[in-house]
């Protein structure tokens, strides 16, 4: 059977596809790639469709055994993969042979690096989707993280493609400091125009408080005009600010349903930026029109439809 | 009714039917669920619903948000002529014992009742589901008699066992499956709340209407209850 035998598991690895979708009337989180970006490319380089289940390794730690010929891509935080005594490139394509073993090392740039391999991997399909929900403990491998002794089935191919790179101008970078777009909405008119002012107007901290679900960051304190709501539905990328006066941007896994008053949400081609952002890393507010919003999120997608992933 | 609509971000827009816990507002939102759900709007990936509001999650490649609000305002505004959906009556067996009710002697304190009359005031009422979200199956169901209207722990418990059936506020539910949780527990069931083998995966849906059905421990394990 060819695929990978994993050696060690690392911090937090996981199966991960776009998500789930539809499910979260009974409570289902959407989960799927934290940075779709890096993901798309991974899946992109080695032929498959963007919806391809991709290992998603978080700060890295994992150690994998290839048991037969397969193409792979490596894309996002650099983890100083080693394979046969040499760094493996991000952002291209490589060859593997049975045998070889994939070294991990741990990411210094960025949170997240996902690793395609041309056909996707054959892990069990729950719920409409690849994705792992760790948190509710399905999908993926028995819905948690890697750990040693598992195995990643992936279908044999005869023939690998030919060896593909990501043009440099396209490879994202991940600063230190970054801005995300924020559309305002959900209780907007709970935030004075002073407590709106000190929002955009401040750099907030990521100290690492954070994990799927969402990220908490430090720093100006903004006070509501409420301390709760009634709970009600929450999207990818909201922002909510909870009695103790500091944002909390939800993310993949995040709660279906909450009763924290929101400003509104990062968009979520930005949700991705901050994702990788590494603890100690800055961000800032900086808001956005609904036009704007849609045209980003629609060229970000596009990019994926035009080079025929999508 | 009127219905405020929101964004909510890029690609979902949340409407607003009212801002308190209340069964004519609540029917407002199951009813326009039903309708959106069963209208089955190609690019509508996600419909949810909770106390007073609704959250419909669009696909922004194909749809606009005045755009979306549009489709969603004529398919509610046809809804209103249209019967209350039909929900349907679950009944839950409980096994409200003290090996399993693990709040029943701390609450029978706090209200100043019997584990009798506690259990008597949890089983009298018919129950409407106001919000499904925490965990998948996870259903909010509202509202307990005033008189077992309680706080949740000040130390929530790092696991509730499963099937777990507890209460907080003028709310209860039932745990669908081990997890961290502050409601205080009066017994247990045997019932699957969030099942692979379901139609619809989960056993409640919002607007469901719900009893909770005393049985012995004997009945419990008999239907395949653990201790």
């Amino acid at each position: 059977m060819n695929g990978f035998l994993v050696q060690n598991g690392g911090i937090q690895s996981s199966i991960q596809d776009m998500g789930r979708q539809g499910l979260s009337d009974i409570g289902l989180t959407q989960s799927g790639a934290m940075d779709e970006l890096a993901f798309g490319y991974a899946n992109m380089l080695v032929g498959n469709t963007l919806n391809t289940p991709a290992l998603e390794i978080a700060m890295g730690g994992v150690v994998l055994e290839a048991q037969g010929m397969m193409r792979i891509a490596i894309c996002g935080a650099n983890m100083q993969v080693m394979c046969k005594e040499k760094v493996l490139a991000l952002w291209q394509t490589h060859i593997l042979q049975k045998g070889d073993i994939l070294r991990f090392a741990f990411a210094s740039d960025a949170q997240f690096a996902y690793l395609a391999v041309e056909g996707g991997f054959q892990t069990p399909y729950a719920y409409g989707s690849f994705s792992t929900s760790l948190k509710e403990g399905l999908g993926g491998i028995e819905g948690r993280k890697l750990k040693a002794g598992d195995f990643l089935l992936v279908l044999a191919h005869q023939n690998v493609g030919e060896k593909r790179k990501i043009q440099k101008a396209f490879v994202p970078s991940y600063p230190e400091e970054i801005t995300v777009r924020l559309l305002k909405g959900y209780q907007e008119e709970r935030f004075d125009a002073e407590a709106q002012r000190r929002f955009f107007g401040s750099t907030y901290t990521f100290k690492g408080e954070g994990d799927r679900m969402g990220y908490r960051l430090s720093g100006e304190k903004i006070v509501p005009s409420v301390t709760g709501i009634l709970s009600e539905p929450i999207c990818y990328g909201a922002v909510q600010i909870p009695s103790h006066g500091e944002p909390i941007v939800l993310l993949k896994e995040r709660q279906t349903i909450g009763g924290y008053p929101k400003i509104g949400s990062v968009i979520g081609v930005d949700c991705f930026k901050l994702a990788q952002l590494k603890t100690g890393g800055k961000v800032c507010f900086c808001e956005v029109s609904l036009e704007e919003a849609h045209r980003a999120t629609y060229a970000f997608y596009d990019f994926f439809k035009k080079i025929g992933v999508c | 009714m009127k219905r405020v609509y929101k964004i909510a971000s890029e690609s979902s827009v949340i409407l607003y039917f009212g801002e308190s816990i209340d069964p004519a507002v609540s029917k407002e939102v199951q009813k326009a669920y039903h309708a959106l759900k069963e209208a089955k709007v190609e690019g509508f990936y996600e419909l949810i619903p909770s106390y007073a509001s609704l959250m419909v999650v669009y696909d922004v490649l194909s749809l606009t948000f005045d755009g979306a609000c549009e489709r969603i305002e004529s398919i509610l505004s046809h809804a209103n002529t249209l019967v209350e959906h039909a929900s349907s009556i679950v009944t839950i067996p409980v096994y409200y014992g003290l090996d399993v009710g693990l709040d029943l002697e701390l609450l029978c304190e706090e209200k100043g009742l019997s584990v009798e009359e506690i259990i008597a005031l949890h089983v009298k009422s018919t129950y409407s589901v106001y919000a499904i979200g925490f965990a998948p199956g996870f259903a909010y169901l509202g509202e307990i008699d005033a008189r077992l209207a309680t706080s949740r722990l000040a130390n929530p418990r790092k696991a509730v066992p499963k099937g777990s059936v507890a209460i907080a506020d003028r709310q209860t539910a039932v745990y669908p499956a081990q997890s961290p949780g502050g409601w205080k527990v009066l017994g247990r069931t045997p019932t699957a709340m969030f099942d692979a083998t379901y139609k619809g995966l989960s056993l409640l849906h919002v607007g469901d209407s719900v009893r909770f059905e005393p049985i012995s421990k004997e009945m419990f394990l008999r239907l395949g209850g653990e201790l």
